[in-house]
């Protein structure tokens, strides 16, 4: 099998069972690609994280787009950016589906009564930890702080928030 | 335009696919995901909630919840959901399409261009700028999604926990969602006969 087929064949089956999202399983594609087949370094797979991270956009299909294209060039790209989207998209469609029919049976009341502020608490923390990683000053620290509020108090748009906050950090203060 | 036409939160809304066209669903996905810095659910919940009101208030809960317990890239799933809510199949597609094509491409050609490039000092303060305000967006979004729950002990019992697990003890994600979560949902079947 070609390296593209491998990879392709392996980053379908890691978004297949990515619960909680890609970053769950990273730690396995990182052993696949760099420690198994040296497709890629170290260097390169760090890189490619933290480039994924700062650029608006699906991040993680975008990553393993970028390990793709260094395995087999922009066929690679797709064929790793549709391997880590299409399994997933279609198993949330199907699921969606189902979740949606039986919304009002009492299981999924339940499910939905106990899960449903589960994952709120998530999201609060996957905010906190992007602030802990993120937030190496205070007056970052300060820029998070004032988001927190501005959100919970006004119905101003985001957008403004990031606008801001991306020109505090062009001028330098943050 | 549409924001205040339905203010009253009783106020029954029309069916969802009457109100989202193919194109709106495409373009609404694209600005999501290119303005959406660290993850697009904060401005997925501000377009198809509060702005275009595609779903409810409690019907994109529903889809959070979902696609947190499915595998896959979570973002991307809330735009599934969307999609096949308000246009079934089709309306999935195309707001995945929106989602993760053309956005996906024009980043991965930015990242491509930046690989080549010496860093850049005035790109990298602004993302960090961009990265601490996204931070504070995304816990803000959190303690709105939880603000109807304030008052109920049993659901900030089960959202205290999911925090404390992730953000301060630092579990994996999988082991919260295979643990803590089915010990959730065991908890609330235990209280239902009580409080219902």
């Amino acid at each position: 099998m070609s390296p593209l087929s491998r990879l392709t064949l392996f980053l379908a089956l890691m978004s297949s069972v990515s619960f909680g999202g890609i970053p769950s399983v990273l730690p396995d594609i990182h052993d696949f690609v760099v420690t198994a087949h040296g497709w890629l370094t170290d260097r390169d797979f760090s890189n490619f994280f933290a480039l994924a991270q700062t650029i608006p956009g699906p991040n993680m299909i975008m990553m393993m787009g970028l390990v793709g294209w260094k395995v087999g060039g922009i066929p690679g790209a797709m064929a790793a950016a549709g391997a880590t989207a299409i399994p997933p998209c279609t198993m949330y469609f199907i699921g969606y589906r189902l979740w949606d029919r039986f919304r009002d049976a009492s299981w999924q009341k339940l499910v939905r009564a106990s899960l449903a502020p589960f994952t709120f608490g998530l999201v609060v923390a996957g905010g906190t930890v992007m602030a802990e990683t993120g937030d190496k000053s205070w007056a970052a620290i300060a820029i998070s702080a004032a988001s927190v509020i501005l959100l919970l108090t006004t119905r101003r748009n985001p957008l403004w928030m990031l606008g801001a906050a991306a020109l505090l950090g062009a001028l330098g203060l943050v | 335009m549409p924001t205040g036409a339905l203010q009253q939160p009783g106020a029954a809304a029309p069916p969802a696919s009457a109100r989202a066209s193919l194109g709106a669903l495409f373009i609404e996905f694209i600005k999501i995901s290119m303005l959406g810095f660290g993850g697009g659910i904060v401005l997925a919940h501000r377009c198809a909630v509060e702005r275009r009101r595609w779903l409810t208030e409690a019907e994109f809960a529903d889809a959070l919840t979902l696609c947190q317990f499915m595998p896959g890239p979570n973002v991307v799933g809330i735009a599934v959901c969307i999609g096949a809510k308000t246009r079934g199949l089709l309306g999935a597609l195309t707001a995945f399409a929106g989602f993760a094509l053309i956005p996906g491409t024009i980043g991965f050609m930015l990242a491509v261009l930046y690989l080549g490039q010496a860093r850049i000092p005035l790109v990298q303060h602004t993302l960090t700028g961009i990265s601490a305000a996204a931070a504070g967006l995304m816990i803000g979004t959190g303690l709105r999604f939880l603000r109807p729950h304030w008052r109920d002990p049993r659901a900030m019992t089960l959202a205290g926990a999911a925090f404390l697990g992730l953000a301060i003890i630092k579990l994996p994600l999988l082991l919260i969602l295979a643990v803590l979560a089915p010990l959730g949902i065991a908890m609330t079947a235990l209280m239902r006969p009580r409080t219902s």
